[in-house]
């Protein structure tokens, strides 16, 4: 008993993988819908380091999805870092959590030092910045999005999970970011609501981005690749490799330069401050 | 603060398949792993972003050590590095598991040539860094600081290999 997490029960992840858990180190940019169920799960498993990151506060339209939230939070206006950091510790007090009300482009030195970033944004130009962060720093990054679409009267659910490996296809060689969407969006920006989002959707893609994750710290088998991009049917309710992965180059060229990688602003001085 | 060496599973795996490549008399082959430096909250990030190979007529038959780069072989070194703007860190492999050590050969010849990459790029880091098949130890030299820091190592895959994850030292 006491305060450490036990993990006896996922000792099939390998003798070293309470240590390799316990150093590790993960982001969650965005803790809405989605980043607040990985935040749980990530807790559940015994992830040593947390980097939290979210400029929002809660309020009464976040109740039917947000993880970890309370009515009364919604009275106080709780921040959504100040839940998640809530929900880790309950599970694991051991867990260190970083957490900054910011949006990620001001916590950008810490951004630098996690093993995984999670993405769980909502619009198509953040997740594109962020991938280009992450392959800045070759950081492997995990993205999640959901969508509900109307057609003539009905509504369709879909999603995907996405592992942005550096040097492997990239959320343009998906087709998850082209200029077209990213136009659209900046066209659409200012629109009055919010987009539909559900707890149950982002339940089913926050555990395959924390199952992605797994396989990436403590793979508890090495035989089968894991797919780059997994798509989610809401209406079937099933997650299948996406067809998009036959037709897709093997690296990606779209940050294959030297000039994508490092700080594009490299100066020796700044070491001092970090001595 | 922690000096961390970055690299794709996809880079490593090309280097360790060319490091192994039998010559006709040096030893062992060595490489240069190009790499653009960032600071993090904690580290010195040097991230590998191409490999420069030592051409096969570089080497010079030297039996006391096991792989010598010519001055030929070194000047190409140097130019790419003065050229593509990038820090250097000099690898070669030990064929074995568990942590590797540097020879004191090795740490001599290290503090030689390493230093020699401020002649071209005096404002970034370079180092040396030695696999084994499992693990790795490095030296880095960070402008400013006379003797060299520890290296850490992460290869970027699926799954995720680190020097400072693994449990059996
Ligand atoms: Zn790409």
């Amino acid at each position: 008993m006491g305060d450490k997490l036990n993990l006896q029960r996922q000792s099939f992840l390998g003798a070293g993988s309470e240590i390799v858990l316990g150093r590790s180190r993960a982001a969650l940019v965005g803790l809405g819908g989605g980043g607040s169920h990985i935040a749980q799960q990530l807790a559940h498993i015994g992830l040593g380091n947390f980097l939290v990151i979210d400029s929002d506060f809660i309020d009464d339209t976040n109740l039917n999805r947000l993880v970890g939230a309370t009515m009364e939070d919604v009275r106080l206006g709780t921040a959504k870092i100040d839940i998640a950091e809530r929900v880790i510790k309950a599970v694991n007090p051991a867990a260190e959590t970083i957490k900054r009300r910011a949006n990620w482009t001001e916590v950008t030195a810490e951004l630098r030092d996690v093993d995984v970033i999670f993405a769980c944004v909502d619009s198509i130009g953040c997740r594109s910045e962020l991938e280009g962060f992450a392959r800045r720093f070759l950081i492997p990054l995990i993205d999640i999005g959901m969508d509900v679409h109307e057609s003539s009267g009905e509504f369709s659910i879909s999603g995907q999970v996405m592992l942005s490996m550096p040097g492997k296809p990239c959320m343009r060689c998906m087709g998850l970011v082209t200029d077209e969407a990213l136009a659209k969006e900046a066209a659409r920006y200012g629109a009055a609501g919010g987009k539909p989002q559900v707890v149950w959707p982002n339940g089913t893609l926050a555990s395959i981005a924390v199952g992605l994750f797994m396989k990436l710290v403590t793979p508890w088998e090495t035989h089968k690749v894991t797919p780059l991009l997994l798509e989610y049917d809401g209406d079937l309710q099933t997650v299948a490799p996406s067809n998009k992965l036959a037709y897709l180059p093997a690296y990606c060229k779209h940050f294959d330069s030297l000039n994508e990688l490092g700080d594009p602003f490299w100066t020796p001085d700044a070491l001092a401050v970090v001595e | 603060m922690r000096t961390i060496l970055k690299l794709t599973a996809t880079l490593y795996d090309d280097l360790v398949q060319r490091l192994r490549e039998p010559h006709d008399f040096a030893g062992e082959r060595v490489a240069f792993l190009k790499c653009r430096p960032a600071l993090s909250a904690t580290s010195l990030l040097l991230l590998a972003g191409g490999v420069h190979h030592v051409e096969n007529e570089d080497y010079v038959n030297d039996p006391t050590a096991g792989a010598t780069v010519g001055r030929s072989g070194l000047r190409k070194v140097l130019q790419a590095a003065y050229m593509e703007a990038v820090s250097i860190v000099h690898v070669h492999l030990h064929e074995h598991r568990g942590r590797p050590r540097f020879s004191k050969t090795d740490l001599r010849e290290n503090a030689l040539f390493v230093p020699d990459f401020w002649n071209v790029q005096p404002s970034l880091p370079h180092g040396a860094v030695v696999f084994s098949f499992d693990s790795a130890v490095g030296q880095c030299w960070i402008p400013g600081s006379p003797s060299p820091s520890g290296v850490e190592v992460a290869i970027v895959g699926s799954p995720m290999r680190c020097t400072w994850k693994v449990t059996n030292g």
